[in-house]
């Protein structure tokens, strides 16, 4: 059996675990490419890295919109799951069109964005002009941008949220539902005490894969924004990206890129606990 | 129940408007691609115009796309050809394993794919460059096998939970050994499973963008490192760049049309079935 494991493991200890174990060896080290090799600095740059402004702005930056634009995907995908629920109606053209803007490949997705969002020739703008109506510069204003980005993320992991919880909605016992109708439970008391509370469980696993991706956000990031104005828009992977890729500062990067690891984990850890207090208290 | 039929329809409707609006974007990128520059950023915007196909053979034939193109495919296919086949083999053995062994692999397994990519980009580009590799089909193909690996375990696996371990154990008993019972008994009734597994890691492969743009270069260009360069910024490359937006977004269309029934298992890492 073991046997069967032993390609697989080979790869990964080559293509994964040693890369990895090397970015956090890096991580030790003052390592400039193209320069005079490494020198150890013991946890410098760790600490070089929480003593900076932007390393905490950037993370206050992507929190932000991590946490803005999950709440708006859930809330969009269960209304269009529990409206496609109830209708019944055409439901296959209709996820899948709306599922397009989350196959498309993600560049191309930022790109279509970009001709909505840009200054005077997008398309928001020139609606707006038309009107006589001056709009706020979507993607060059530190609060716009942040909302353009938010807006972008919804529009493409939306379509996600949306298919896996009318899968989950499909799959439940509708006697339940039923039974409260028959008790008298309007449409809402329905949604609230039945309906809801059996979807727990997946709106908490899709909101948990959500966010983990949510933090290595990039693409979109990088063809709407690249950070701008200034870093308003600068995420934390986005820094990793220009430490290591533009100031090829690839000590300080790795310790950036280990540092996100510990945050996601803390993130996940957190999360298990509290949904396992919670439930203590169930019982 | 009237009533209720008119909510209905006021609810299906409410659905295909939001489902319109949702769509503009890529509808709109599909209009400037048929325009000329100068009727695409035109105020108000204008929808009545003589469509033209010229931009979408200029940038497919002429600026080199068709090349990028054919990068994209050869690493998304050698990627597939890797990956699938070793990850088909694992995801046996972790669906056959006792669930104590098998769990924790399982979970570590998920926790390297939940990793920040970036962690993963910086070690593979320092690499790369030691080796000489940069530029190369090698440099990129062994990073998506490296990202992919961990998701076609787990979709395969799930499939491979779909069998009955009673088929394994005929097998067995009727005197196979363990690579008979999966080569001959067992694999090809998931052979559904693995087209659709090697669908989305091709997909995955495909898309990438963060790896592609720093371990690739003028030979090795995909897709997305192109588009990107083109980029939306200028106003007289518009016509041209949504050609070419257009053209890259038809594989992941069509790709969704062919997996439909199997999306969100693909999506949820197999942990949901739709």
């Amino acid at each position: 059996m073991w046997l069967f494991l032993l390609p697989s493991v080979l790869i990964m200890a080559l293509v994964l675990a040693y890369p990895l174990a090397s970015a956090v060896y890096y991580s030790f080290f003052s390592y400039y490419l193209g320069g005079t090799g490494l020198r150890f600095v013991g946890l410098g740059n760790y600490l070089g890295l929480l003593a900076e402004e932007r390393f905490w702005s950037d993370l206050l930056t992507t929190v932000i919109i991590v946490g803005a634009s999950v709440a708006l995907q859930l809330a969009i995908g269960l209304a269009l799951a529990l409206a496609l629920y109830a209708v019944g109606a055409w439901v296959r053209t209709i996820t899948l069109l709306n599922f397009l803007p989350h196959v498309v490949t993600p560049v191309v997705a930022a790109i279509f964005l970009k001709w909505m969002f840009m200054g005077r020739w997008g398309l928001l703008d020139s609606v707006f002009i038309s009107f006589n109506v001056f709009p706020p510069d979507w993607l060059g204003d530190p609060i716009w941008a942040k909302a353009s980005l938010v807006l972008a993320d919804t529009w493409r992991f939306m379509p996600f949220l949306m298919l896996v919880l009318y899968a989950g909605l499909q799959s439940f016992d509708t006697s339940l539902i039923e039974a409260a109708e028959i008790d008298g439970a309007n449409g809402w008391q329905r949604l609230r005490y039945v309906i809801l509370p059996m979807m727990k469980p997946l709106i908490v696993f899709v909101v948990a894969i959500r966010v983990m991706d949510a933090f290595r956000f990039f693409d979109l990031v990088y063809v709407l924004t690249n950070g701008g104005p200034g870093t308003a828009t600068e995420t934390i992977t986005l820094y990793t990206y220009q430490l290591a890729f533009r100031m090829l500062e690839v000590g300080r990067a790795s310790a950036l890129g280990v540092l996100t690891l510990l945050l996601i984990a803390g993130l996940i850890v957190g999360m298990i606990l509290f949904l396992q207090r919670r439930g203590r208290e169930v019982v | 129940m009237a009533a209720r039929r008119n909510r209905h329809r006021l609810l299906l409707a409410a659905l295909v408007l939001f489902t319109l609006v949702n769509l503009v974007p890529i509808l709109w990128g599909l209009l400037i691609s048929l325009k000329q520059p100068a009727d695409a950023f035109a105020i108000p915007p204008k929808l009545i115009f003589t469509p033209t196909l010229e931009f979408h053979q200029e940038v497919w034939l002429e600026r080199g796309f068709a090349g990028y193109l054919l990068n994209s495919l050869v690493i998304a296919g050698v990627t597939v050809l890797i990956s699938v086949p070793v990850g088909t083999l694992a995801a046996y053995a972790l669906a056959r394993m006792r669930s104590r062994v098998a769990q924790p692999l399982l979970i570590g397994l998920l926790a390297v794919r939940m990793l920040p990519q970036i962690l993963l980009a910086i070690p593979f580009f320092v690499m790369a460059r030691w080796l000489g590799i940069i530029d190369t089909y090698p440099a990129m193909v062994l990073a998506m096998v490296a990202v992919n690996q961990p998701f076609t375990i787990w979709l395969m696996r799930s499939f491979f939970a779909d069998v009955p371990v009673e088929l394994d154990e005929a097998a067995l008993i009727d005197g196979c050994n363990r690579w008979q019972a999966f080569r001959l008994v067992v694999l090809p009734t998931v052979r559904p499973g693995v087209a659709v597994t090697a669908l989305f890691s091709m997909l995955l492969a495909y898309n990438e963008f963060l790896f592609a743009l720093i371990l690739t270069g003028s030979h090795t260009k995909t897709l997305p490192v192109a588009i990107a360069e083109y980029g939306g910024e200028d106003i007289n490359y518009w016509s041209l760049s949504a050609a070419g937006a257009i053209g890259i977004m038809l594989p992941p269309v069509i790709f969704t049309l062919l997996v439909q029934r199997h999306l969100i298992r693909g999506l949820t890492f197999g942990a949901v079935k739709g």
